[in-house]
Formats: C-alpha cells, sequence, structure tokens
C-alpha cells in the first residue's frame, strides 16, 4: 500500500514536472481556467448582489420598510403629520426624502435623506447601538448639524469628479453639503444626506414619503385610523416587484457568465489537449514500465485537482476584482431602469464562494480529467502511432458534427414550446454549441473539397490547403471557442444596434414636446395663456396593482399635439406582435378617442401584451373606487425602458373612473424653435408657472440622458463580450505556439528538402486564414439566428419589448477586422516564434547522436 | 459596552469605512461626560436654583437629564421596576437656532422590571422639530414646533417626552405628574404624587464632582408615591409604589481621571431615603457623596467621612452574545455617624442596558439597621476580558 | 564531389568536451557512393551534419561540388541544399497530408526540376504507381522509405546525404530497399554519402570509410 502510494506519488511528480519545461501551455492552462471562472463568477457576484439587495428592498438605510405612508395630494408629507404619529407611539416611522435634483452641469443626481436619530434600525437596543452614538461619536455630529455631510459611494464620486469636502453645485444655484466618501446601508448610487440639510437645499418643508417598519394587527388598524385624510398607509412591494422585473435581466447576464465559462473550459479543454500532446510519450513510457491505469489515473485526477483548485482560486479573485469594477455601472443602469438601489460593496458570502467552487470543480474536473482519462486509456501500440490518431481524429469530428445535428434538430423540435426565458435561453445554447460542434466537419469538408478541386499544378496551393488537415486537430478548439465568442457578438450587436434604433425613433415620436414638466403645483390656467406656448399636453394618472404587479393609468390630452399623432404597435411583418396594419391602427385610435363603445376601449403598453399576457382585444377589468369596470385592450404602444405595465385613457375617462388622478406633469411646446431660448429666461417663465428649478426639462436632455442610460446598461455586456473575444483570441494564440512547436521538426525537414520562408508561411497561413473564413462564415448565420431570437423571442418574453431586427453590416466588418487582427496578430507572434526557433530545429533534424 | 455590541459596532465602522480609534469603546461613549466644557456655561457654586425656571433645559450646559426610579408592586406583591430618562445634549456651545437646525439632541431610556424579566429601550430625537423636549409654557421660551403646544392641555404644564414616552407635570413643575410610556409592547402609565420638597443636594444644588473642580447641579424629589398601571396584550395590572426623580444638568460632570460611577437611591421602610455615590477615579481615591433624607424630605448632605460604600463581591455577568461585565452588583453602605448601616444586595442582576452608553440600572433591596429598596446604577465598567 | 580537409569538431559539455573530429580528411568522387561506419556515438552523423551544413566545423576545409563551402552563409547553404543536396534519414519525414505522388514530387517542384520521364522511371522501379494516390501512412514503412527515396531521387540531386535509411526496416526489406537505392542512385547519377552501423549495408556501396578516434580510414575502395 505505501509503496503504491509512492509510486503514484512518482508517477505524479513525473507528470507534472512536465510543465517546468513547458510553462507556457502551464499558462495557457491557469488562463483559460482563470478567465473562465472569472467572468463567469464576476456575473455570479453582481447577480448575487443584485439579488440580495432587492431582498433588502424592504428596508430603506437600513431599517424596515414594510410600508410607506405618502400624500394623496402629491404634496407631500407635513413634519406636523409625522411628529404627530411619532408622538402617538409609532416610533417604527421616519422620515424620507428621496429626489432627483439636477446639477450645475446638467447631470441628474439621486438625492436619499432621513433623519438618523429618528430612524428605527431594528427593533429596540442591541441595534440602536449598532448605529454608533450619537451622543457620544463625532463622526454624527458633522452629519446633522450645518454645514452637514454629504455621503457619496466611491463609484458615484468618482463618476461625478466629486473630491471629498467639495460641494455639488445644483441646476437650482444651491450646493450639496460638502462631500465625504462614505456609504449608509442601502443607500446605492444616491447621495446620502441628513434630512434638515435636504430640506434646506431643496427648499421644502415635507417629507417625499415616511417610512414604516413592522406593524403589528393592532398597530396597522390603529395607524390608519389615525392618519390624516390626505396620508395612505401603502404596503411596500418593492422586494417582490424587483426580484419579478429584473429577473430576467439577470438571466440575461447569468447566460453570459456561462457562455464565459464556456470559453473558458474549451480553453482548458485545449490546453489538455497539448499538455498530453506533448507528454503522450512520458505517458506511454509510464504504461510501457508497467504503471497500471488506475494508479495512472490516480496521478491524473490530482492533477486536475490541483489546477482547478489553483484556477478557481484565482478565477475568484480576479472575478471579484472584475465585479468591482462593473459594479457601478450595473448599479446605475438598475436604478435608471427599475429604480433598484444596490449597494456600492459586494461581499462575498462563504456559500457563494462554496457554490463557484463546486460549480467550477465540476466542470473544470470533468474538462481535466476525461481528455486525460481517455487518451491514458488507449492502448500503448496506437500511442505511439500518430497516423492512427490523425484518423481518430477526423472520426471524432464526424461524430461531433452527428451531436451538433442532434442539437440543432433539439433546438427545432423545442422552438415551438419556447415560452420562458430559461427555455429560451436553452434554445440560444442548442443552437451556439450545435454550431460550434459543426465547425470542425464544415472546416474539413471544406479543407478536402478544396484539395480536390484545385488543379494539379497548384502544387504548393494543395499542399497549403491539406496542411490544414494535420492543423485542424490543435487549432479546432480554439475556432469552436472563437465561433462561439463571435456568434455572441454579432448575436448581441445586432440586438443593441436595433433597440438603440427603436429606441431612437421610439423617442423621437413619444417626445414630441419641447419641454417636459413634472410638479405639481402646475398652473393649467397660466399656462393656457402663455403667449411663448404653441401648446401643451397635460398629463394625469395613478398608479395602482393589476394582476399583482405595479401599473399605471394615465389620461392623455385628446387635443395636445403628441396625442393626435400617437402611433401603435406596427406589424414588423415576422412575427405576430399584435401589431396592425395602417388602417387597423386608425380604426382602433378612432374608437379609443371616442370611448363611446358598450366597452370602453383602452390602450396599453406592450408590456400588457407580453408580460402580463393580455392579447389585443382582450377584455380587461380593472380597480377603480367604484369597483371593477371593464376595458377593451384595442392597441399596444411601444413603451421601451418600462418595466411596470401601463393603460392609456383619455384625460376625461380617467377623471371619471379614478377621481383621486393626480396631475404628474406636462408637456409644453414652444413657440419659437427650443434651440434659441435663453435657459435663464426660460426658467424664469416657467416659474411664473409654477414650476420649479430641476422640476422641467429639455426633450433633447431626456434624450440624451435615455441613450446614457441604454449605453450604460450594454456597457456591461459588451465588455464581458470583448473580453470573452480577447481570450478566444489568446486561446488561438497558444493553440498556434502549440502546433508550430510541436512540428518545428517537420518544419525543418522541409527547409533541408529547400521550403523557403515564403513557401512556409503559406503553408502555416493559408490553411489558418481559411480556417477562420469558415468561423466567421458560420458565425453569420449563427448569430443572425442568435439576434433573431434575441429580439424576437427572449426580449419580448423577457421585457415585454418589441423592436424591428436591423441587420447592419458596419458593425459585423468592425467585428470581422478586429477578428482578423486578432488572428493575424497571434500568427505574426507564432510565425516570429518558428523563425527564432528553426535553426535550432535544422540541427537536431538528423536526431541527437553525436 | 457590551461584546455583541462592541462586534457588530466593529463591523459597522469598518462597512463605513471609519477610521475611529477602536481602543476601548466603553470609554470613548463616556467621553462625552469628560469632554472639554469650553464655550459652554460653567456649573459655579453659590447660584441658586430657580423653580419652575431650573425644571426646564438649560441648552447653554452640555448635558442634562430628567432621571426617573420606582420601585412598584403588584396587588399580589409581585415586583415592577421601572425606570425611565430623558436625556438631554448640546451639539455644540452656540446659541440653539432651533428647528431642523437645532443644536440640541435628546435621548430616552425605558425600562421596566416584571417578574418575566427587564426589557428595555433606547431612542433618539433630534430637537426643534417637536418629536422630544421639555417644556412648559410659562417658561419665556418659545416652543420648538408651533404645532406641539396643541398637545399642551392647559398653561403652566410641564412637559418632557420624547415621541409618546412623556413625564407631564400637573403644574409648571415635573411633579406632581404623570409619566407614561412604551417599551417593549408594554404600556406604562404613573401618577406621580408628592408632599414633600424638591431637595437641593450637594451645596444648595452645587454638586462637587471632583476635586478637579468638576461639578452639576442636582436636585432630586425622593419621595414620590405611585399608583399606576402597565398593560400589555390588553392585559392590565395596577401598581402602588415609590420612586426617585434626578435632575442633574452640567458641561462636564466627569474628571479625565473618572472612568465612571455607582449611584445608589434608597427609600427606607422608616420612611428614610438614602443617596450615596460614588466617582472612581484611577488613582483609588474615590469621589464620595451623598444625601441623608428624612420622611418629611429634610436632608442633610454627607461627604466622604461621613459614608461607607464599598463592594462587598463582584458578580460577572453575560452582557452580550461574547462580552462579560464584572460589576460590583453587592454592596455594603454606612452611615458610622447615625450608627446605621446595611448591605445592599440586587433584587435580579439581570439589568444591563446595552444602549449607547452601556450600564447597569436596577432595583436591589437593602438589609440592616433597617430594611428598604431602591436603585443602583453602575457605570463606566469595562468589559472583562 | 565531396572533400573534406583537416575537418575538426569539438563539442563542449560540461563533464568534459569531446573532440568528435581531429583533421579528418575525406574525399567523395563524383558519381561515386560511399558508407561512413563506426560505432554507435563516434560522430559519424556530426560529419554528416557538417556535410549538409547543418553545423560548422571548428576548422578545415568542405568542399562540394567544387564550392568551397565552408564560409557558406545560412542564405547559400539553403541554396545549396535546395539545388544540389539531398538528405535521407532513417525516418522517412513524408508530408503526412500530401499523397505519394505529391510527396515523390516534392523536392523536385521546390527545386523546380520536374522531369516526367524520370519520374515515370522512378515509380516503376520503385514500384510505386498502385500506391500514388494514398496517404503516406496507408503505407508500410519500406513502402514509405521507398517513397522518401524517389522523393530524393526525383530532385537529381548531385550528393545525397543519408542517414541509416535503413535503420526503421527489418532486414528483407532493408535489402531490397538498399539494392533498389543504389542502383537507382547509380542509374541517376548522383553521388552518397551514407551513415549506417551496419557492414552488410556497407557493402551495397563502392568505397567504405571507418570512422575511428575522429579519424576517417578507408577500409574498402570498390572500383566502379
Amino acid at each position: 500500500m505505501k509503496r503504491q502510494f509512492k509510486q503514484t506519488i512518482w508517477v505524479f511528480v513525473t507528470l507534472i514536472s512536465h510543465y517546468r519545461r513547458h510553462p507556457g501551455q502551464a499558462l495557457t492552462m491557469a488562463l483559460g481556467l482563470i478567465s473562465g471562472v472569472a467572468l463567469w463568477a464576476a456575473v455570479q457576484l453582481i447577480n448575487d448582489h443584485a439579488r440580495s439587495s432587492y431582498a433588502e428592498a424592504d428596508q430603506l438605510l437600513g431599517a424596515e420598510a414594510r410600508y410607506w405612508i405618502r400624500s394623496d395630494n402629491g404634496l407631500g408629507v407635513a413634519v406636523a403629520d409625522y411628529i404627530g404619529l411619532r408622538r402617538a407611539g409609532f416610533e417604527q416611522l421616519y422620515p424620507v426624502i428621496e429626489t432627483q435634483v439636477r446639477d450645475a452641469q446638467g447631470r441628474s443626481v439621486a438625492i436619499i435623506a432621513t433623519d438618523l436619530l429618528a430612524l428605527p434600525v431594528g427593533n429596540g437596543i442591541g441595534s440602536s447601538a449598532r448605529y454608533s452614538n450619537p451622543f457620544g461619536a463625532s463622526s454624527w455630529l458633522a452629519l446633522i448639524q450645518a454645514d452637514y455631510q454629504a455621503w457619496y459611494p466611491q463609484s458615484l464620486a468618482s463618476q461625478l469628479g466629486i473630491e471629498p469636502g467639495q460641494q455639488l453645485v445644483l441646476a437650482s444655484g444651491e450646493r450639496l453639503p460638502p462631500a465625504l466618501i462614505q456609504t449608509q446601508t442601502q443607500q446605492g448610487q444616491r447621495v446620502f444626506m441628513d434630512i434638515a440639510a435636504a430640506m434646506a437645499i431643496l427648499g421644502t418643508d415635507t417629507f417625499s414619503y415616511l417610512g414604516v417598519g413592522r406593524l403589528s394587527k393592532l398597530e396597522h388598524l390603529r395607524l390608519a385610523a389615525l392618519l390624516p385624510a390626505t396620508l395612505k398607509l401603502v404596503t411596500n412591494h418593492q422586494a417582490l416587484d424587483l426580484a419579478q422585473v429584473t429577473e430576467s435581466l439577470h438571466t440575461h447576464l447569468t447566460a453570459l457568465g456561462l457562455l464565459s465559462f464556456a470559453v473558458g473550459l474549451f480553453i482548458v479543454f485545449n490546453a489538455v489537449r497539448f499538455s498530453l500532446l506533448a507528454r503522450q510519450g512520458t505517458l506511454t513510457t509510464l504504461r510501457e514500465m508497467g504503471i497500471s491505469l488506475g494508479m495512472l489515473s490516480i496521478a491524473i485526477i490530482a492533477e486536475s485537482l490541483l489546477w482547478t483548485l489553483f484556477g478557481t482560486s484565482l478565477g475568484l479573485v480576479m472575478g471579484y476584482a472584475l465585479s468591482q469594477l462593473l459594479l457601478p455601472a450595473m448599479a446605475m443602469s438598475l436604478q435608471s431602469l427599475y429604480a433598484a438601489e444596490l449597494g456600492s460593496l459586494i461581499g462575498i458570502q462563504p456559500e457563494q464562494v462554496l457554490l463557484a467552487f463546486g460549480l467550477s470543480l465540476t466542470g473544470v474536473v470533468l474538462a481535466l480529467t476525461l481528455p486525460l482519462w481517455l487518451r491514458a486509456r488507449e492502448s500503448i501500440r496506437r500511442q505511439r502511432d500518430t497516423a492512427a490518431q490523425w484518423q481518430q481524429d477526423q472520426r471524432g469530428i464526424r461524430w461531433l458534427a452527428l451531436v451538433a445535428m442532434g442539437l440543432l434538430g433539439l433546438a427545432a423540435v423545442l422552438y415551438p414550446w419556447m415560452a420562458s426565458i430559461e427555455q429560451g435561453f436553452l434554445m440560444l445554447a442548442l443552437l451556439m454549441f450545435g454550431g460550434a460542434l459543426l465547425l470542425p466537419w464544415l472546416v474539413l469538408g471544406l479543407i478536402k473539397t478544396c484539395a480536390r478541386l484545385l488543379p494539379k499544378h497548384q502544387w504548393l496551393l494543395r499542399w497549403a490547403v491539406s496542411d490544414a488537415l494535420a492543423q485542424l486537430p490543435h487549432l479546432r478548439i480554439a475556432l469552436m471557442a472563437l465561433l462561439l465568442t463571435l456568434t455572441a457578438n454579432i448575436g448581441v450587436t445586432t440586438l443593441v444596434g436595433s433597440f438603440r434604433t427603436a429606441l431612437g425613433d421610439w423617442l423621437e415620436t413619444r417626445l414630441a414636446a419641447d419641454i417636459y414638466v413634472q410638479s405639481e403645483s402646475l398652473d393649467i390656467e397660466a399656462i393656457k395663456q402663455a403667449a411663448w406656448l404653441s401648446g401643451y399636453s397635460p398629463r394625469i394618472g395613478l398608479d395602482l396593482r393589476w394582476q399583482n404587479r405595479p401599473t399605471s393609468i394615465r389620461g392623455l390630452d385628446l387635443t395636445a399635439p403628441d396625442t393626435v399623432d400617437m402611433v401603435l404597435v406596427q406589424d414588423h411583418g415576422v412575427l405576430d406582435h399584435g401589431g396592425q396594419n395602417q388602417q387597423a391602427q386608425d380604426q382602433a385610435l378612432q374608437a379609443w378617442r371616442a370611448g363611446d363603445s358598450p366597452v370602453i376601449p383602452i390602450l396599453a403598453n406592450e408590456q400588457v401584451q407580453y408580460l402580463a399576457h393580455t392579447p389585443l382585444g382582450s377584455i380587461i377589468e380593472l380597480p377603480t373606487p367604484a369597483g371593477p369596470r371593464r376595458f377593451k385592450i384595442v392597441g399596444y404602444v411601444h413603451d421601451y425602458g418600462n418595466s411596470s405595465l401601463a393603460f392609456y385613457l383619455p384625460g376625461e375617462t380617467v377623471m371619471a373612473h379614478w377621481p383621486a388622478a393626480e396631475l404628474l406633469g406636462a408637456g409644453l411646446w414652444l413657440s419659437e424653435p427650443a434651440a434659441q431660448i435663453d435657459p435663464d429666461w426660460l426658467s424664469s417663465r416657467l416659474s411664473a408657472l409654477g414650476v420649479k428649478p430641476g422640476q422641467w426639462v429639455l426633450q433633447g436632455e431626456i434624450k440624451r440622458i435615455s441613450f446614457a442610460i441604454f449605453d450604460r446598461t450594454f456597457a456591461i455586456t459588451a465588455t464581458l463580450n470583448t473580453l470573452t473575444l480577447l481570450v478566444a483570441g489568446l486561446s488561438l494564440l497558444t493553440a498556434l505556439l502549440a502546433v508550430h512547436q510541436q512540428r518545428l521538426p517537420e518544419y525543418a525537414h522541409w527547409r533541408s528538402m529547400g521550403v523557403n520562408f515564403s513557401q512556409w508561411l503559406q503553408i502555416a497561413a493559408l490553411p489558418l486564414l481559411l480556417m477562420l473564413a469558415v468561423t466567421l462564415l458560420l458565425a453569420l448565420p449563427l448569430g443572425f439566428s442568435l439576434s433573431w431570437l434575441l429580439i424576437n423571442k427572449l426580449n419580448v418574453i423577457a421585457f415585454g419589448w418589441t423592436m424591428p431586427l436591423l441587420w447592419s453590416w458596419w458593425p459585423l466588418a468592425k467585428l470581422g477586422i478586429l477578428t482578423l487582427g486578432i488572428v493575424l496578430t497571434t500568427l505574426t507572434v507564432s510565425v516570429v516564434r518558428v523563425r527564432q526557433t528553426l535553426p535550432t530545429a535544422i540541427k537536431q533534424l538528423a536526431g541527437d547522436s553525436g | 459596552m457590551g461584546g455583541l455590541h462592541a462586534h457588530s459596532f466593529l463591523k459597522i465602522v469598518l462597512f463605513l469605512g471609519l477610521a475611529l480609534p477602536l481602543q476601548s469603546l466603553a470609554s470613548e461613549a463616556y467621553q462625552l461626560l469628560r469632554g472639554d466644557p469650553a464655550g459652554y456655561a460653567a456649573v459655579v457654586p453659590g447660584k441658586a436654583l430657580k423653580f419652575p425656571e431650573d425644571h426646564l433645559p438649560h441648552p447653554d450646559y452640555r448635558i442634562e437629564w430628567w432621571y426617573l426610579t420606582a420601585n412598584l408592586i403588584d396587588a399580589s406583591g409581585a415586583h415592577y421596576d421601572v425606570h425611565w430618562t430623558l436625556f438631554r445634549q448640546s451639539m455644540s456651545p452656540l446659541a440653539d437656532p432651533g428647528g431642523w437646525s437645532s443644536n440640541q439632541v435628546w435621548m430616552a431610556h425605558a425600562a421596566l422590571s416584571t417578574p418575566e424579566g427587564h426589557v428595555y429601550q433606547q431612542q433618539f430625537a433630534r430637537g426643534g422639530i417637536g418629536q422630544a423636549g421639555v417644556e412648559s409654557t410659562t417658561s419665556n421660551k418659545v416652543p420648538a414646533n408651533p404645532e406641539s403646544t396643541t398637545a399642551t392641555d392647559s398653561p403652566n404644564q410641564f412637559q418632557a417626552w420624547l415621541d409618546n414616552g412623556m413625564l407631564k407635570g400637573q403644574g409648571s413643575a415635573p411633579l406632581p405628574g404623570q409619566l407614561s410610556f412604551t417599551v417593549e409592547g408594554f404600556e406604562v402609565s404613573l401618577n406621580l404624587d408628592v408632599v414633600t420638597p424638591w431637595v437641593l443636594q450637594g451645596d444648595a444644588g452645587y454638586s462637587r464632582k471632583s476635586s478637579l473642580g468638576q461639578a452639576s447641579y442636582y436636585y432630586s424629589q425622593p419621595h414620590i408615591t405611585i399608583t399606576g398601571q402597565v398593560t400589555r396584550n390588553q392585559h392590565t395590572t395596577n401598581l402602588t409604589g415609590q420612586g426617585w426623580l434626578d435632575r442633574e444638568w452640567s458641561s462636564q460632570p466627569l474628571a479625565p481621571n473618572q472612568p465612571g460611577w455607582d449611584w445608589l437611591s434608597v427609600h427606607l421602610d422608616d420612611g428614610h431615603a438614602l443617596m450615596v455615590y460614588r466617582l472612581r477615579q484611577d488613582d483609588g481615591e474615590d469621589w464620595i457623596s451623598g444625601s441623608w433624607i428624612t420622611p418629611e424630605g429634610q436632608a442633610t448632605s454627607l461627604n466622604k467621612i461621613d459614608i461607607v460604600f464599598e463592594p462587598i463581591r463582584h458578580t460577572t455577568l453575560k452582557t452580550g452574545a461574547n462580552s462579560h461585565h464584572k460589576l460590583p452588583l453587592h454592596w455594603r453602605v454606612a452611615l458610622p455617624g447615625l450608627g446605621r448601616s446595611w448591605t445592599v444586595a440586587p433584587r435580579s442582576e439581570d439589568h444591563w442596558l446595552n444602549t449607547a452608553f452601556p450600564y447597569w440600572e436596577g432595583p436591589v433591596t437593602l438589609d440592616g439597621t433597617t430594611t428598604g429598596q431602591g436603585f443602583l446604577e453602575l457605570t463606566g465598567y469595562p468589559e472583562s476580558q | 564531389m565531396l572533400t573534406f580537409s583537416a575537418i575538426s569538431k569539438t563539442y563542449y559539455q560540461p563533464d568534459g568536451d569531446i573532440q568528435v573530429l581531429r583533421q579528418a580528411d575525406l574525399h567523395l568522387p563524383a558519381g561515386q557512393t560511399a558508407a561512413l561506419l563506426g560505432e554507435s556515438g563516434c560522430g559519424k552523423s556530426t560529419l554528416l551534419h557538417l556535410a549538409a551544413g547543418l553545423d560548422q566545423p571548428d576548422s578545415g576545409q568542405i568542399m562540394i561540388h567544387d564550392q568551397c563551402a565552408s564560409d557558406f552563409s545560412d542564405r547559400q547553404w539553403n541554396h545549396l541544399r535546395r539545388e544540389t543536396l539531398s538528405l535521407v534519414f532513417q525516418q522517412y519525414h513524408l508530408v503526412p497530408t500530401l499523397s505519394v505522388l505529391d510527396n515523390l514530387l516534392l523536392q523536385a517542384r521546390l527545386a523546380n526540376r520536374l522531369n516526367p520521364g524520370l519520374q515515370q522511371h522512378l515509380i516503376d522501379r520503385l514500384g510505386l504507381a498502385p500506391l500514388l494516390g494514398r496517404l503516406p501512412h496507408q503505407l508500410s514503412g519500406g513502402q514509405q522509405q521507398r517513397v522518401a527515396i524517389g522523393r530524393v531521387l526525383m530532385h537529381q540531386p548531385r550528393l545525397i546525404l543519408a542517414d541509416e535509411p535503413t535503420g526503421n526496416l527489418d532486414e528483407a526489406t532493408s535489402h531490397s530497399v538498399m539494392e533498389l537505392f543504389t542502383t537507382l542512385v547509380k542509374e541517376t547519377g548522383s553521388s552518397l554519402l551514407m551513415v549506417t552501423h551496419s557492414q552488410v549495408m556497407a557493402n551495397y556501396l563502392d568505397h567504405q570509410w571507418l570512422l575511428q578516434a575522429g579519424q576517417i580510414t578507408p577500409v574498402l575502395a570498390r572500383d566502379t
């Protein structure tokens, strides 16, 4: 037993010693493992972090927020009402000011403020002490006493270019308190300050709302009874809602992370191949020396475990670092899209580390052990026979193609049943991996055909083409990884491009007014009188819950220019997206304006159709104060970026059914072109209408912000895609280096036969370019299918947004050029390496006998 | 400061990235009482206390409290002990701008011992917005929040409150009056009656705390007769007993070399009341003082030479998930000049308050020349290792 | 054809220098064949490497085809190898992705020296006609070596340098390959220097030289 153990150790050491002579291979293996695990872990960490942040959405700044107390009239909560409730014994109440302000440079800045002294952090004692001691600690004094402090998370401070001690100047001319780089629990990407400071800066004497902690049934009744008529107690559904609406986004990200992981595993497979190829002799010698297969397996498994531990640990560390880099953008996106606040610090939980280890261990051990074991099992005789392996490889390629056909066939069979986002990603995975597995077979076929078709006298060209057969076994995994990343890149690029165009077109029609005002204190009569305005479109509405989702009801002014020009979802001609042709649209809009049908016609955003699964023509029931009312959906409008359901009715209809509906704001049309308007003049005119600075925004500004949010949202995708492409490029480089290293004696012999450098270069490069061409050509249809699925299926399932697929060649050309650049770089590096080492190889040509 | 407490505090500190020195958090909490009094009004001898004005806040002074303890029993004789305190602090020596900019911070501690155990609660509030305060409509001080005057039922009425915890006088003085508060689901409501005069501690209310000159203004009402009730889950228990109110304000009550104090107030069964305290000094020369009060409310100030006030033994208490404190819960008290001596024992050891200023405050019984009961307060004890 | 004059070569190694050639002389006339015999590790292959320009002597002069090759640059050596020399190894070094025919023609094509008459002649003589469409791994060892030999002869080099060309073959095959090889060398008019440790194989050649203690001594000269 002891002897066997010793033997195993020796076998292990013998196998491992290989990497001392080939540090490059060790590097490749590490690179594959680390990058795969890192990219995956980064996404996983961000997702987990976001999810745990949502789970905290029933908390606010460290205090429980089971309910909100909000005002009915939009005027906010008066201080006296709050104090009255506190003195009535509701210590679980706390005041909050939460708002968006614009800074002097026009950037939107979110502010959250509370009274930390009154904040019920937990229940009673253990917790009050949690928050240092306002009676003792000096840190409190500066926060709650003039000049106060403004706490910025590091990422927000960097984004705004705020240094500690600096005061951010707002568009209103007010200054935020001196900055401190510090965060409060659940602060998110917002500036936190004392509520007294916020009230002074915003010039308000009311709170945005009150947060309410846990209430017993009795307390709930007592509180509801005590509330002044203008205030209402609202249950906080945010945690549930956020988890629901962001689920798709996280599934998207998870898929990207898994793709990166898969690419990483491809690289590991590749690295294992080379390390095996290089150690084939050693393995065979060991077998010939009578080392049993079992012992060899144990040594191989030990090596795998060692690699896995090393790669996964480093990968996790890198992944953590990467997640920290990606988090701010992600947090900003979630804030803008879903009003979800992410903490600015990612904490790694032990469970997460274990999960990451478990998952990557399984994957990596599989990737390492399987090929090693298969190779070790091969008969000794066959291991010495390269030609046989070469043949076996071609058989393997045919097998892969069969599997690929199976996967693609399965995708075709499953397609009609695709309904959930998970199934959608399964479809994508089948498609992408089917394509990837098919690639070597296609390359093989092309090579053979070319070799057959080339005329006899083109012997050098035929040689070059047929050399692809020798390169393919080494490069095929790298090529498959490249295909995967190219496909993902094309798919996502097309998605982003199509989406951006659709968003732009939509904003163009949706944002018709010159100025948008969000103010409850708007003086409609004064607006009607204002000569400098050519038109206005007031928006009234209220928020309610329908199908247990946050839903908004909006009332539009039928005479307003943007309502007159309203456009319904068009028929894209590809799929039935509830789109209507022009005639049907006109009829629907006419009926909606008239509103005199027995069942009132209503318009809805697309989300109602896809997220709430309510097809065109459905009769729906909406809750009104007078009980449920029936409406008929006669059309849909695009509503990109909205995660809530929305219904649109003529303003009067809304007022008739929901008397509590409030004026939310208005769109204003200027008499003169907006570009010629002096902002100060505009500001003073708007003030006269009851609009305070910060409550209005120019149309162009909204567009700019919208695109900023859009671009930030997809920045993380682009980053992951580019990183994956680079990793795939690196794997190609290492594969090429390994191929050439291994074939050096062959090249030396060619040289001795008189093959000159340019001839050699043709033979070495042509197959690579040929294979690359096949890869790129295959990536096009695969990428197209991917983007088609993403746009027409997954996006619809996930967000409820439809848009036409826009196939644009320029970004694809850029991607192609980038890929070509990467490949040519790797080729150049490997060629230079061959030129350096070839002379030595030629000297060793005739063997090592002195 | 308790172990759990310090531990979670540490987490918060690390989380917030504060570079606060973590050495001895407990002493840090009490540092307020030793802080530089520069800029604040000084406590000087010879100042005559004026009522009802001095029942109200003294914002020129850094720190101030209204401190009520009571030993009560229900109909069956089961003990209920109450402790309610309102603390005030000035965050700066400048004049209080009032409103949201107020530099006053309030803290309330409420604690209740029932036969089932000990519950307590700590709350903070900023001054100036009506959430907490001490005022009386007869004072020339303008109420911080106009709305809050609506809560005052009649003129000349004293009230001290934070949220729904309130000590309301029948007139311009806190006593006689009513105390009402809730703590962990218990609603406590007590009527406080007095017939004896206010007792001015020390030298006519000037109470020295150290040979270095630290002092406070200090007066008490030792003889409060209490009837009232505690309600929980709609179940009401009627209570009767005796209480003690302390009023004290200062800008620096503790000398730099005083880590804390031990304070005892008791009602003896013969009608006398006794207060003794010991300010522990690093040099071992503790500052001991007290007063002996007749049933009629006539007080005699006691100095170090008049008083024996020494621990009999120390008890190690679990004061948090991972923390312990070694505390002198058993004492010997003697007034050799009066020929009296007692031993003091806690009714229950479980009276640690893990608050921002962690301390032990609980009911005690006396045995000796006479029997009696009261409250013992132990502050500034470090966490034992 | 090939002349070595006072060639010395020492390998510097940590555990002592090895002088494999000391003032060695050798002369192979054009159109003649010679075997270089010697113990394993005596420096036979070194001599071959020097002749092929794969290694440089410490001193002495090498003449190939009336050219003094001692001072050749890499470029000149490449040209020489391409035009004048051919190497045959124990391993056949066939290009696995090329057919037998393409392998046969490879070196001639590289030197742009295709000769259809010779091509047909060699294919017939080597008996490779039925195998031309196959890939190297579909051939036996003897067949592969015949392809390697055919490739060299197709190139019509003036000098063939062979290193144990039959080292991988069984005895019977070795004899048939050797016989064919030497016959065809004679037919094409090339010179051949073959390194071998086998006296039997050496017997097929005109000259037999022995490399011993760094010196080359003729052991047999057969007049052709």
